[in-house]
Formats: C-alpha cells, sequence, structure tokens
C-alpha cells in the first residue's frame, strides 16, 4: 500500500501535545524540524513593525495512505489554539511517498 | 525526478557527505538538526545519562515520548539515479541498530535553477540541476 508523507506546521506551543496526541493514536514515528514562516496574513502587524519570520514547528510522519483521515483529524484536534482556531495555526501538508526504506535492516517496505 | 530525503544519526553525516559525493551525487541540502522518533524503541544512552543527572538528557525525556536529534538531508535526482543514491545512504548509515534512520523516495514535478530561471525537467546524472548531465 503506497505511503503519504503528511506536513503539519504547528505552533511550537502545540507541538508537544501533537506528537502525544500522535503517538497515543499509534503513529509514534515523527521527525520534528523548527522552522519559520509566514503564512496567508503576511505574517503578524504590531503598530509599525511586521513580524514576517513566525516559528513554528514542522512535524513530519509519513503513514499509509489510508490512514490518512484518521491522523490529519488527529493533527487538527490538537493544533487549534482555541475552539474556533485562529490565524497562525498551521497548516498540513499532504505529499505522495513513492518508496520507504529502514536503514536499519536495508530493507524497503511495503 | 525524485526527492530522496533521509533521516540519519547525527555522527553519520561527514560519512554520508563523503559517500554520497563518491557515488557523484554532488548537490544535497542537510537540515541542522531536527527531533525524531521511530517506533517508540528506548535510546538507552539518554535513560543512562539522565540516571547520571545530565541535564541535556534530563531535558529530553520530558513528559511526552521522548525525540532524539537526527540529521535531516534532501537529495534531488533522476529517477534513474534514486537506487545508487539510497544504496549509497544505506551502506554508509546501516549499524544494524533501531535508531539508523529511514529514507523516503518523494516524487518532484519541476526544478527551477534560480541562477537563470530555466526548468528542469531531469537530465541523466546525478545532479539534477545541472541541465548539461555532467557533474562540475
Amino acid at each position: 500500500m503506497s505511503k503519504l508523507l503528511i506536513r503539519s506546521i504547528v505552533r511550537p506551543e502545540k507541538a508537544d501535545a501533537v506528537l502525544k496526541a500522535l503517538f497515543e493514536a499509534g503513529y509514534p514515528a515523527v521527525t520534528k524540524v523548527p522552522v519559520f514562516g509566514r503564512g496567508k496574513q503576511r505574517g503578524l502587524k504590531v503598530g509599525e513593525v511586521t513580524y514576517d519570520e513566525l516559528p513554528k514547528e514542522l512535524l513530519m510522519t509519513v503513514v499509509p495512505e489510508a490512514d490518512k483521515d484518521f491522523v490529519v483529524k488527529a493533527v487538527l484536534a490538537t493544533a487549534k489554539s482555541s475552539e474556533k482556531g485562529n490565524f497562525g495555526d498551521g497548516k498540513i501538508f499532504i505529499s505522495p511517498v513513492d518508496e520507504v526504506y529502514t536503514i536499519s535492516s536495508g530493507i524497503k517496505d511495503a | 525526478m525524485k526527492e530522496v530525503m533521509a533521516v540519519i544519526r547525527m555522527n553519520k553525516i561527514n560519512d554520508t557527505k563523503r559517500a554520497l559525493n563518491a557515488a557523484g551525487i554532488t548537490s544535497f541540502t542537510a537540515t541542522g538538526r531536527v527531533q525524531g522518533r521511530g517506533k517508540g524503541l528506548v535510546d538507552y544512552r539518554i535513560l543512562h545519562a539522565a540516571e547520571e543527572g545530565v541535564p541535556e538528557a534530563i531535558a529530553q525525556l520530558g513528559d511526552g515520548p521522548r525525540l532524539v536529534p537526527k540529521r535531516l538531508i534532501t537529495v534531488v535526482v533522476s529517477d534513474d539515479w534514486v537506487e545508487r543514491t539510497v544504496e549509497a545512504i544505506i551502506k554508509t548509515n546501516q549499524t544494524g541498530n533501531a535508531g539508523d534512520g529511514k529514507i523516503f523516495v518523494l516524487p518532484i514535478l519541476e526544478a527551477i535553477r534560480v541562477r537563470t530561471g530555466e526548468t528542469v525537467t531531469g537530465p541523466s546524472g546525478g545532479n539534477v540541476l545541472d541541465s548539461s548531465g555532467g557533474l562540475q
């Protein structure tokens, strides 16, 4: 079965909650990268100053295609900063993965 | 064109660089320090260090499942070079223990060279962004 790479950009303070939720949902394998970026709102404007390099955490996880909706839901449920959600809560990108190898065994995962 | 994304051990980055170079793959990107976890197998060095009271190790434990520092490397190569790239990475990074890392191969639709603005559609050669096909 083919796999998908799910890249979620979330608030740094929410990263731990998302990681925990994924772990409990049975997706322990995650890579976390600190990143800086801006979104559709063109960054944050405070008075005269614009902050367009807002710190976020990029969480990368590769999951089977069938589990996509479940994982996305788990991230969405935990990454929101409030019930309704706010600007800056982040984005989730999903891309196809052709092949997966485990280095320790050298085996290509199905 | 394919993107070969590999999460590897911190101390293997230099060997990997050398191996990729030897395999004829000169262009690649390494992301400084990423944090990751795999199937949830425990890294005992961190546990031991935490027991001995090393502050860095204790900070890693936290309350959730712990993350281990790794390096993330990204190589973009043409389709027929994927196998060679994967082989080179596996050969240099394999210790046989849990935590060696993973390799993901993803499709890349387009690559554009910033210097000239031309679209590179995947010539033969490991260095995809070299449209002449030869290695510089």
